[in-house]
């Protein structure tokens, strides 16, 4: 559902995605690696339209969103949910407020429905004590977490994007998101999620993308990554070596 | 420098661009009523008591200087008229703009900027939803009611201020004051004076949100639009206060 055609992107002078082409079907399980600054979140904005490409195509569902402009690409984000790599949360609303918001925006429920809907998503996620708390009164955590509650008000989204979902959190914290990001994945809903961490790309993935230096260096399943020889592969790898 | 000219062009533009959107966004769906009740209560309930105080003073200080210039010539009874006229038509609607913009204008513009920086423009469009519907419409529709309201009630005190300066320290008749602020509210002051505030709050707001919403970077990204954003409306608010007066003097047949 996800075509990239020799995308290139360069911020000013910075060249970032330097010819990138790859396929992504409905349903998959994609982790997108590569080290700080590699362009890892840079592919996700452009997925969902937030930036465009210098040069090469971007087709979402068959449709060229390359030169689409931004009430035409609103079609096109909805078949996303996407969690950004801070959060991102409105930060002028409590918890409640941010989780509701595509509840208030999109349909129309009544405050008691929404009430309710909120309590469901904040208990998937774990947080529901922090139902009205304000957004700067949270851990890094929590934050992440309800950010993905309020992605998950998202109405059926095809393909959920997560991006660093689980950096800088506890053990038990990453895997207990990992084991949501699976389980809200269960049901043929495929997602691409961004991380330097191999053992949870391991956890919730079953294809790999490896960035280097604007260039995709690998595009395979567990055993090719595994069995990788690059060098930077490596390194990445090393880290579950040396824990096993 | 041709580079440089090229950027300025294309950032003019995309001023152009975000206030017309932001300025037509009143008249189209989806509308956001309680963000334009918000923003209402932020800019122009919270600047209220600001506005008094400063065109209470203004109002004193035009009248005392008035009163001792005019009383040297022996036209002191020239005070309301020259006072009435200097507020209603220049100093009221000046003064309210330049507190609404030092106050409002910089809070539009860090609020939004911090906005951006934090990616929740981003998740705005994301979800769908119009960023400058959202954020900029409901900006521009509450500066351009309130900042009206506040100048005339701004008008009204800084006419008491003048009334008290006029009859107890410069000693002349209230009646002849009262008498001479109601000839000259007629149609040709009243006019110039409330044509103004509409123009000054859609300028205000529409320049503070275009440089909100173009910060970059971080914390020095967010002082820099928010310095540019008070900086441009204060020449703005100048400069278009001066062209309005000159097409208003015109076009009400004032001859100079
Ligand atoms: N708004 C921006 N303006 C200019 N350069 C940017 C901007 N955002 C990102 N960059 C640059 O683009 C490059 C790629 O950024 P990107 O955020 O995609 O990296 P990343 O792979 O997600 O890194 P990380 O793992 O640290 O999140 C970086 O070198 C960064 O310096
Ligand atoms: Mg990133």
């Amino acid at each position: 559902m996800i075509v990239f055609e020799k995308v290139s992107f360069s911020y000013s002078e910075n060249l970032i995605l330097n010819n990138i082409s790859f396929k992504i079907g409905e349903g998959e399980k994609v982790a997108i690696l590569g080290g700080s600054g590699g362009g890892k979140t840079t592919i996700l904005k452009l997925i969902v339209g937030l930036l465009k490409p210098d040069s090469g195509r971007i087709i979402i569902d068959g449709v060229d969103i390359t030169d689409l402009e931004e009430d035409e690409l609103m079609e096109v984000r909805r078949k996303f949910s996407i969690v950004f790599q801070d959060g991102a949360l409105f930060d002028s609303l409590n918890v409640k407020e941010n989780v509701a918001f595509c509840l208030r925006e999109y349909t129309n429920m009544t405050e008691k429905e929404i009430d309710e809907k909120v309590d469901e998503l904040l208990t998937i996620v774990g947080v529901e004590h922090a139902k009205y708390y304000m957004t700067d009164e949270l851990s890094g955590g929590m934050h992440r977490r309800v950010a993905i509650a309020r992605s998950l008000a998202v109405s059926k989204p095809k393909m959920f994007l997560y991006d660093e979902a689980t950096t800088g959190l506890d053990p038990v914290n990453a895997l207990n998101i990992c084991n949501l990001i699976n389980e809200l994945s269960k049901n043929g809903t495929g997602h691409i999620i961004v991380t330097h961490r191999v053992i949870d790309a391991l956890r919730v993935a079953d294809r790999f993308i490896f960035l280097k230096d604007g260039q995709i260096v690998l595009d395979g399943d567990r055993s090719i990554l595994l069995s990788s020889n690059i060098s930077d592969v490596m390194i990445f790898l090393s880290e579950l070596k040396q824990i096993s | 420098m041709s580079i440089k000219i090229k950027k300025l062009l294309s950032d003019l533009q995309d001023y152009y661009i975000l206030s017309f959107k932001g300025l037509i966004g009143i008249f189209r769906k989806p509308f956001y009523s309680k963000d334009v009740l918000d923003q209402m209560d932020y800019a122009g309930a919270g600047s209220f008591l600001i506005v008094m105080i400063v065109s209470l003073f203004i109002g004193m200080a035009l009248s005392l200087q008035l009163s001792a210039e005019l009383a040297s010539l022996g036209l002191k009874m020239y005070t309301g008229k020259v006072v009435g006229i200097s507020i209603i038509r220049e100093v009221g609607p000046v003064t309210a703009a330049l507190v609404y913009c030092g106050r409002v204008g910089a809070g539009m513009a860090s609020e939004l900027g911090s906005m951006i920086i934090g990616h929740q423009v981003d998740s705005l469009r994301v979800f769908g939803v119009d960023p400058i519907k959202k954020l900029v419409t409901p900006r521009i529709l509450s500066s351009i009611v309130m900042l009206p309201a506040l100048t005339i009630i701004g008008d009204a005190v800084a006419l008491l201020g003048g009334y008290y300066i006029a009859v107890f320290v410069s000693h002349q008749s209230g009646y002849v004051y009262w008498s001479s602020i109601r000839d000259i509210l007629d149609f040709e002051n009243v006019f110039s004076g409330s044509i103004k505030p509409f123009m000054f709050g859609f300028l205000i707001s529409s320049i503070s949100c275009y440089m909100g919403l173009t910060t970059k970077g971080g914390a020095k990204g967010l002082r820099k639009s928010t310095t540019n954003a008070v900086v441009f409306s204060i020449i703005m608010i100048i400069i278009s206060d001066f062209m309005l007066t000159r097409i208003l003097l015109y076009l009400l047949g004032f001859s100079l």
